[in-house]
């Protein structure tokens, strides 16, 4: 995740700690005292869904799943999660209200000290339920929305979703849960961006959180509805000045970028060109510690059978299944070349990556997609954005941190 | 002989998510034993090999896919408690 109200508006937020060693020079209290070193773990709770999104990573269906956990495993699941050392629980699906045991299943991780966080399309919390969530310890709630309304309701198969969802987002706000709106940029909807911030600014959310697509579940099969390089660019850009300008209006909303690591090189030209050279290096600092791409690192996922995946959208690969092997001890064993060489992908990153005046912030960006396009995972991200000359190039910044 | 009471079976093994799972063991040089390095989703062997082969091929000298429903486990540790557990997914 890439903090933009953090590196161009200086919005500090509850969750810096977890992407940068920002915690002593921030004001607000921190969910950890360094850059964690141990991951947020993505739970794909169910594979079942009320919707069927065409984007959807974890292939959800609208009918029940084998396999899945029982409050019991579950339950134990999130025992040794907390016994590891895990920070924070996202709870994901599929949509994890379906399942009904979610409320029981936030109070215990909570209990167990899991800072528990859901995803959701937001179709089911009623405000009954936006309550019990947050009397069991829900932390955050971020909704999912795609578009002005026809558009998402035709990407989420469902007419009339959109405005469930901002129900949802509503009755989140109104049971004083902190409470997101999730937003994954596609060809087909990157033109609704500005709109749908107009209207979730006046509805008062805390947090934007813009993903880019990843190839993963049937996300995989859409790559064509993924923007362009230069669209996708463009599109970053307008991110930018629309946070810049919402912050400017007194409206302090936190906005993240995720899923793109070439996002942290463009927002240091993008601080360069607006601010100048001082703010471009401390945005730079900040992203060198945040540490680039975080697979297989920083972020986790279980998916529904148990199977533990290097990030959420990589459903095609698992490093083992936590009914076989605690998650700790499959997350430490590095004697998986493939876990081991993500940490140290620096000496595995080929072409451009590898010699990227970029490198340290972005790391190569995603294995996964690169991995899909190209079968290699340190292969180039197809969706670098950046140009030659800024990938060889000396940016001022970039060459005075180096030297 | 061993004594196998303290293990148990461990339950729902087709791992699928849904697409079929393949455990994949590859040995990275001549000398050592095969080593588990996790699981491909594929429709069929040769597809779970292709994928493995691109995610392992730099660190193998052999690959074995095997079908993640056909591998009998047991352990002396389960993540399930046992007993009866009620649907967790609502209608
Ligand atoms: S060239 Fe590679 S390392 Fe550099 S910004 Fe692009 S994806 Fe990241």
């Amino acid at each position: 995740m890439i903090s933009i109200s953090k590196l161009l508006c200086n919005l500090d937020a509850e969750g810096d700690g977890l992407r940068y060693d920002a915690a002593s020079e921030s004001s607000k209290p921190q969910i950890a005292d360094e850059k964690q070193r141990k991951p947020v773990v993505v739970w794909n709770a169910t594979r079942r869904c009320n919707l069927y999104c065409s984007h959807c990573y974890a292939a959800a269906e609208t009918t029940p799943a084998t396999g899945e956990f029982t409050t019991a495993e579950a339950k134990r699941f999130l025992d040794e999660l907390a016994d590891y050392g895990a920070p924070v629980i996202l709870f994901s699906g599929g949509e994890p209200l379906v399942r009904s045991d979610l409320v029981e299943l936030v109070a215990h991780a909570a209990d167990r000290g899991l800072r528990p966080v859901l995803s959701s399309n937001g179709t089911l919390l009623t405000p009954e339920k936006a309550t019990a969530l947050r009397d069991a310890g829900l932390e955050y709630a971020g909704i999912s929305v795609d578009g002005l309304p026809e558009r998402n309701d035709r990407f989420r198969g469902h007419d009339g979703a959109f405005d469930a969802a901002v129900s949802g987002i509503e009755h989140c706000l109104d049971a004083g849960l902190k409470t997101g709106l999730r937003y994954t940029i596609t060809e087909a909807n990157a033109a609704d961006l500005e709109g749908v911030v107009d209207l979730l600014v006046d509805v008062g959310v805390d947090r934007f959180c813009f993903y880019h697509l990843d190839y993963g579940g049937r996300g995989g099969e859409i790559i064509d509805a993924d923007l362009s390089p230069s669209a996708k660019r463009e599109a970053v850009s307008r991110l930018c000045d629309l946070t810049l300008d919402y912050h400017d209006r007194g409206e302090e909303i936190e906005t993240l970028l995720v899923g793109n690591y070439a996002d942290a090189a463009f927002l240091v030209e993008y601080a360069l060109e607006t601010f100048g050279e001082e703010r471009a290096r401390a945005v730079y600092e900040y992203l060198e510690r945040n540490g680039g791409d975080p697979t297989g690192e920083r972020i986790a996922d279980v998916d529904y059978q148990g199977n533990v995946h290097p990030n959420q959208f990589w459903q095609g690969y698992s490093l083992g299944n936590v009914r076989d092997r605690p998650f700790g001890d499959i997350w430490e064993d590095e004697s998986n070349p493939l876990l081991s060489a993500l940490r140290n992908r620096e000496s595995h990153l080929t072409g451009r990556c590898s010699r990227c005046q970029y490198q340290s912030i972005c790391r190569g960006g995603s294995p996964l997609r690169a991995a899909t396009t190209s079968g290699d995972p340190f292969a180039p991200d197809p969706q670098c954005y950046l140009t030659d000359e800024e990938v060889d190039g000396a940016n001022p910044v970039v060459g005075d941190v180096a030297d | 002989m061993g004594d196998n009471s303290r293990r148990s079976k461990v339950e729902c093994d087709e791992r699928g998510n849904p697409r079929s799972q393949w455990e994949v063991f590859v040995r990275q040089r001549e000398s050592e034993p095969m080593c588990h390095v996790g699981s491909v989703a594929a429709d069929s062997e040769p597809a779970a090999y292709e994928h493995a082969s691109h995610l392992f091929d730099r660190y193998a000298v052999d690959v074995w896919i095997c079908p993640a429903a056909e591998v009998g486990r047991y352990s002396a540790r389960t993540l399930s408690a046992g007993g009866d557990e009620s649907r967790v997914s609502e209608p």
